[in-house]
């Protein structure tokens, strides 16, 4: 580890942070005959989009030159980088290193490197290997489903429509030198498709019973109150499960503030049906002239709201400040009643 | 076990007067073969609607939302229609005697495939609570308030929020349409308390149906059943729709299937002309617009298709001129920077043809679909010019234009670049768009063959 700073945690070298020059650089002592791995991947996640990142190797037959080749960063990961071409990539390697450049923002994982033969056979695995990707269920699988890895250099939709393409153009040449009719190319054209269109689809129904798994796993067996507390929100689910116990019965008006959207949008659902108010998309306070006595006020992990206990009263942006009672302060919660 | 009872009850009420609904439009022809499925599958959708516009009424006349208030009518209205119907029934044949050894194969091969899927999103859809963003800031906010207060009520902005003095609620989305919502009142109401995963079996019985229903349009467009169930399949395989159902609680799959069935309704009459199927289309078309906000677009984009088909000698005239001055339309408005369906448009072409080309044929969301579309426009386009298949290929352009339009021309193009709205959008088109393919490539096919069956052949001798 000749630059920054790092622990090892099981498996995986976390980086905490860069050397002073701000740089991070992790490197390994290796001997291998360049000419039979040609494919480098450095197994690395938690780093962030945009920031220079570079492969360093030495041979031995240039034992005093440092190489280098700019990597490229994939969902958070290190895009394999295939140094084939490279003239400087020749002899035995006798080191390869990883350079970070700038400050670590957040920890860096690193697993570890490996050097692949860039044979057709471990291509085609690498392949495999990104199609069978397991995609689970994110926020973002609502609007986009990658059809396996994040990064895929060959993605499976477009290698099937090259296949299609090409069988069937065989197809139809060899039924035209034969004169026969072409109702059967269309025939073999239409099979071809089926069978390209179940390939696709089986990779698919791997991932809906995988997924299905996962979430069987996190929720069968609950009931509907006990799901979401088992779900991505269980802390603040708790806290309104308390408010709910003290606000009243008929649909109150219920101001909601926290600093993330989720928190908000979240928190006003749990809270329906009451009659609530939040700002959808800015992290912003209601205007303090609109609150009256017998309004609430949620305020969940939000920076900027103060509660002065001896005035009662709570002051946020600009200087704002509305009387209120502290009605409930738990799980970086706190509900108010406006007087 | 009970809960499993009451939503099944709930949701086949809602079901069976669909399909008694659609019977009773299509008594004349439901002797046909796919008709019958075509009526069960489109009658889980006019159901479906039929249910809301319901609960508007009740909601309207101020009688709480209750079983018996909604469930009981709907009985006493499938009674009557399934009176009405009863000797189209009869008639109803079920045979599958034309079917040879192997096309059984394939349909029972193909069934089970669908059945396993079903299956598997069902646990999804039973299991997950609600989950993605929008469901939960702006659709299920409404069922929520409805189901709790037993009666639709207003929401609004911020501004006539705080002026109402607590008779407005409020959400991300407070002017977004009631039916989808509506749905999730009607699981509640029928489960008889709130659960936010089991109040989405709605989204799960969409996708099952429009399978049937498709089965049966491609059934009765002439294909031979097994073909059918591969195109019903075909369609209900596409992932990005999947995950719809799976992650259920936005408006987009619903819009989708609404529109398909509609398009595919509004055809269906060109070709027989009956009154039962241009109410059926129409109703399916008015269920588009109080799904979501462009669905009054995609109801539009149905009306070349009609004007075609009343006007054989001057519907492409005047089609082209309505294409033409809509273009002319948004040309001028687009100088001005106004918002139309909460689009801003603005005349700066600007497509995001990488992400635009990443999310139609290199990412997992439609599996080949666009493939598949691109090579049947190219082989099929006499078949698309035809006067058969003239009304639905209108349709579908239309449909892409607006798509185009939307996304090279608004703000909406923003969404294409970071492969967020770009995918929901073009999901409420890729069903029909499949529909469409697989029936240009069954004219083509068709023609193929029997070219080939009059075209003499040299025999060696």
């Amino acid at each position: 580890m000749p630059r920054g700073t790092a622990t090892i945690v099981g498996d995986e070298l976390i980086v905490s942070r860069a050397a002073d020059d701000g740089n991070t650089v992790i490197s390994v002592t290796t001997d291998f005959r360049s000419r039979d791995y040609p494919v480098v991947a450095w197994i690395a996640a938690g780093i962030a989009p945009g920031t220079p990142v570079a492969l360093l190797w030495r041979t031995d037959v240039e034992p005093a030159r440092v190489n280098k080749r700019v990597l490229e960063i994939d969902s958070g990961q290190l895009v394999p980088i295939d140094v084939q071409g490279d003239p400087h990539w020749i002899g035995r390697v006798v080191g390869l290193a990883l350079v970070v450049q700038g400050p670590i923002e957040q920890p860096l994982r690193v697993r570890g490197v490996v050097a692949r033969p860039g044979t057709a056979l471990e291509t085609l695995r690498d392949r495999v290997r990104e199609w069978m990707a397991p995609e689970p269920w994110t926020g973002a699988s609502i609007n986009t489903i990658a059809g396996g890895a994040d990064l895929q250099p060959l993605p499976l939709p477009l290698m099937l429509a090259v296949a299609l393409l090409m069988s069937i153009a065989v197809i139809g040449w060899l039924q035209r030198r034969r004169r026969g009719p072409m109702a059967s190319v269309s025939r073999a054209g239409f099979a071809l498709v089926v069978v390209a269109w179940f390939a696709l689809d089986a990779r698919w129904m791997v991932n809906l019973v995988r997924q299905a798994q996962a979430t069987a796993s996190q929720y069968a067996g609950k009931d509907a109150h006990e799901k979401l507390l088992a779900g991505q929100d269980r802390d603040l689910v708790a806290f309104i499960d308390k408010a709910r116990a003290i606000l009243p019965k008929e649909p109150a008006r219920i101001f909601v503030v926290a600093d993330a959207d989720f928190h908000r949008g979240r928190a006003a659902y749990h809270l329906y049906p009451h009659n609530v108010w939040y700002e959808p998309y800015r992290n912003a306070v209601p205007p303090a002239d609109q609150l009256r006595a017998g309004d609430w006020l949620v305020v969940f992990q939000r920076r900027g709201v103060q509660y002065d206990a001896a005035r009662h009263n709570l002051r946020w942006d600009a200087g704002a400040t509305v009387p209120v009672e502290l009605k409930l302060l738990d799980h970086g919660g706190a509900l108010f009643i406006v007087q | 076990m009970i809960d499993a009872l009451r939503l099944t009850l709930g949701w086949g009420v809602a079901w069976l007067v669909g399909i008694a609904i659609v019977a009773a439009l299509l008594r004349a022809t439901l002797k046909r073969d796919g008709t019958l499925a075509w009526t069960i599958g489109c009658g889980y959708f006019a159901g479906a609607f039929v249910v809301t516009a319901w609960m508007r009424v009740l909601s309207f006349a101020g009688i709480a939302f209750s079983i018996a208030s909604i469930a009981l009518p709907l009985v006493i209205a499938t009674a009557a229609l399934a009176w009405y119907a009863r000797p189209a029934w009869r008639a109803t044949s079920f045979s599958n005697s034309s079917t040879t050894r192997g096309e059984r194969w394939v349909i029972y091969g193909v069934a089970t495939w669908l059945a396993v899927r079903f299956v598997v999103l069902l646990l999804d859809v039973l299991f997950t609570p609600l989950y993605p963003w929008d469901a939960w800031i702006q659709w299920a906010t409404k069922a929520r308030v409805w189901y709790a207060l037993g009666h639709i009520v207003p929401f609004a902005r911020s501004d006539a929020w705080f002026a109402a003095n607590g008779a407005l609620w409020f959400d991300a989305s407070p002017n977004y349409p009631a039916t989808v919502p509506l749905w999730q009142v009607w699981s509640s109401v029928a489960l008889g308390r709130w659960d936010d995963a089991l109040m989405n079996l709605p989204w799960w019985l969409t996708a099952v149906a429009f399978a049937v229903a498709i089965f049966g349009a491609l059934r009765e467009s002439g294909m031979r059943a097994p073909v059918a169930i591969i195109g019903a399949w075909i369609a209900s395989s596409l992932p990005l729709a999947n995950v719809h159902v799976a992650l259920a609680g936005y408006a987009d799959l619903p819009m989708a299937a609404y529109y398909a069935l509609a398009a595919v309704a509004a055809w269906r009459w060109t070709q027989d002309r009956t009154f039962g199927n241009a109410v059926l289309a129409l109703m399916l078309a008015i269920a588009c617009v109080t799904i979501k906000t462009p669905g009054v677009v995609w109801a539009a984009t149905l009306v070349p298709g009609v004007v075609l088909a009343l006007l054989p000698r001057h519907g492409p005239r005047i089609v082209a001129i309505g294409l033409a001055a809509v273009l002319l339309v948004l040309a001028v408005l687009a100088q001005t920077d106004p918002v139309v369906l909460g689009y801003r448009l603005h005349l700066d072409f600007a497509p995001a043809w990488q992400a635009l080309i990443a999310s139609l044929f290199l990412l997992g969301n439609w599996h080949l679909a666009w493939y598949v579309t691109i090579a049947a426009t190219v082989i099929g386009w006499k078949e698309i010019r035809a006067p058969a298949l003239a009304p639905l290929s209108v349709t579908v352009g239309a449909g892409a234009l607006f798509l185009l339009v939307a996304f090279a021309f608004t703000n909406a193009r923003n969404w294409v670049s970071d492969q967020t709205t770009i995918n929901r959008a073009l999901l409420h088109l890729v069903p029909l768009a499949l529909v469409w393919t697989m029936l240009v490539l069954h004219a083509w096919y068709v023609r193929q063959r029997s070219s080939a069956a009059t075209t003499p052949v040299a025999v060696a001798a």
